[in-house]
């Protein structure tokens, strides 16, 4: 479980989170609404350690993990898997994905993960030794899923997994979030918009301006004039 | 067949050849230092070659200083790679690192290792005084083919620096830590995603380079003196190598030191070892004009 309370974040002069406070429960999938700028992906980079500078607590379980490394973050099964991929560019598919194991945590089940996530993506599988910054869009993005795997996390923040994608692949990203989440994985997930993903989602937050303007189920999402309005434009 | 003079000829060239190769493996050595710094760090350190001198008196002092003769060249490389590694470490730890969280660290950072190779050259020269230094050869004596004399110095020069390069690039390829680099080096962000270190990468890359160039100082200097001031134009040389064969290729480092090593070899004999630096720097403005990335650079 993860607990954000009274988070704020800093991007140079810029305070980008307000205060915002969350909460994750073990095996849920919260989904962060919000328009593109308003601070989603810098609530994910401050939970994995990877924002410029925050104050206020985010708490696994029971540990603090504002202040703390991301590689300490990394190995306390936490991992972010970026809008932009952030992929390595001339190693082979298997080489990054080697690279997404590199953390103690995940060490002795390397290979176990590997023949997972093959599974899930066989595609990459095929692509074993294509380097990545050959790879379609669609791909690249699946690899960075898989590298993020990899890591033997139990939590992963995944910033805005159906951007830039074709239908068909959108389609297909959100059943591997699914299998992965019925599998046990506890995700927290932001997109700009509504539709899709609101099937999976166990609780919503909506993130305006650096708040948190909205938090329901996704029932009591669906049904708000307000959301309709930003995120449907009904 | 052949007159007396063009035999003469003949074994001379083989002899520029033997140089050429011999210095060019250590120009290739300082060179993939030097790359490795930059393609990681993107910090360039102007002290490069003052640790190239620090390598090269470590030695003297262990050997002529105090007279070391248990294991010879063997203890000294045991004793000093390790010492360099760490001077290495600790630079990038405690004095580049902090300049890192600015905006304009670059320029700090090559103010601060140019202060620094100034304090060293001094400090050499006020520890060890401006009287040239030299080491003994690692191994005397001399292999014959034939007609064709090799040293087993220039052997012993070339085997090791190969070795090194060899071992260092089978570690980038084959080990977790030389994958973690070469991460950082290709996505820093992504390296810090993964849960890489990335502080202790710098750290390590540095101390690398710092061992490989301090390594390339012990060689060399059994052929040439040790000069406490002449840091500076040893880390122009290696940079013009690096430049020469790509900033950040690892791959064009070791081409250019090789072609450099053998140019010098040839205009030395040619014109005179006055004339080596002169051709360096018109190669140097050759290949800024026809091709500014370098020999196997990627270009901006």
């Amino acid at each position: 479980m993860i607990k954000v309370s009274g988070l704020n974040a800093f991007y140079g002069q810029f305070h980008v989170l307000k205060d915002v406070s969350m909460t994750v429960e073990k095996n849920g999938v919260v989904v962060v609404l919000g328009p593109n700028g308003h601070g989603k992906s810098t609530l994910l980079k401050s939970i994995c350690g990877l924002a410029e500078r925050i104050t206020g607590n985010i708490l696994l379980n029971d540990t603090e993990l504002t202040g703390l490394s991301s590689e300490k973050i990394v190995d306390l099964g936490v991992t972010y898997i970026a809008e932009t991929r952030e992929l390595f560019p001339n190693m082979t598919v298997l080489e990054n994905l080697k690279l997404g194991a590199y953390c103690r945590r995940a060490r002795p089940f390397e290979a176990e993960n590997l023949e997972k996530v093959f599974d899930l993506f066989p595609r990459l599988a095929d692509r074993k030794s294509q380097t990545a910054s050959t790879m379609s869009g669609g791909e690249a993005k699946m690899l960075a899923i898989a590298r993020g795997l990899m890591s033997n996390a139990d939590f992963l923040a995944i910033d805005e997994p159906s951007l830039g994608l074709q239908p068909n692949l959108r389609t297909e990203v959100f059943n591997t979030i699914k299998t992965i989440n019925e599998q046990g994985m506890t995700i927290l997930l932001v997109e700009q918009n509504i539709p899709r993903i609101a099937e999976l989602a166990s609780h919503i937050y909506v993130l305006e301006e650096g708040k948190i303007t909205f938090e329901g189920s996704k029932d009591d999402a669906v049904s708000n004039d307000h959301l309709k309005e930003i995120f449907l434009g009904m | 067949m052949f007159d007396e003079n063009t035999i003469l000829v003949f074994y001379e060239i083989t002899d520029i050849i033997i140089a050429g190769l011999s210095n060019g493996s250590v120009y290739a050595l300082m060179a993939i230092g030097m790359t490795l710094v930059y393609g990681v760090t993107k910090a360039f350190n102007f002290a490069y070659g003052d640790f190239f001198n620090m390598g090269g008196y470590f030695a003297w002092i262990l050997i002529v200083g105090i007279g070391l003769e248990f294991g010879g060249y063997i203890t000294v490389f045991l004793i000093v790679l390790p010492l360099l590694f760490a001077v290495g470490y600790g630079l990038e730890t405690f004095m580049i690192a902090p300049l890192r969280k600015r905006p304009d660290w670059e320029n700090r950072v090559m103010m601060l290792t140019l202060g620094l190779a100034l304090f060293l050259s001094n400090l050499y020269m006020v520890l060890f005084g401006s009287r040239l230094k030299s080491l003994p050869p690692i191994l005397e004596g001399i292999l014959e083919i034939g007609q064709i004399v090799f040293s087993y110095q220039d052997i012993m020069i070339f085997v090791m620096s190969l070795g090194g390069i060899l071992l260092f690039g089978w570690m980038l390829n084959n080990t977790r830590t030389g994958m973690a680099v070469r991460a950082v080096a290709q996505n820093p962000e992504g390296a810090k995603i993964v849960g890489i270190n990335i502080k202790r990468i710098f750290a390590s890359t540095f101390a690398i380079s710092t061992v490989m160039v301090g390594f390339g100082g012990i060689l060399l200097s059994q052929k040439m003196f040790i000069n406490p001031t002449s840091g500076g134009a040893i880390m122009i040389k290696a940079w013009v190598i690096t430049a020469f064969g790509g900033m950040g290729s690892i791959r064009g480092g070791l081409y250019a030191a090789f072609i450099i090593g053998m140019m010098e070899a040839f205009v030395g004999w040619i014109f005179g070892m006055s004339y080596t630096i002169i051709a360096l720097f018109v190669l140097l403005l050759a290949t800024l004009i026809i091709r500014p990335q370098g020999l196997m650079g990627k270009g901006a």
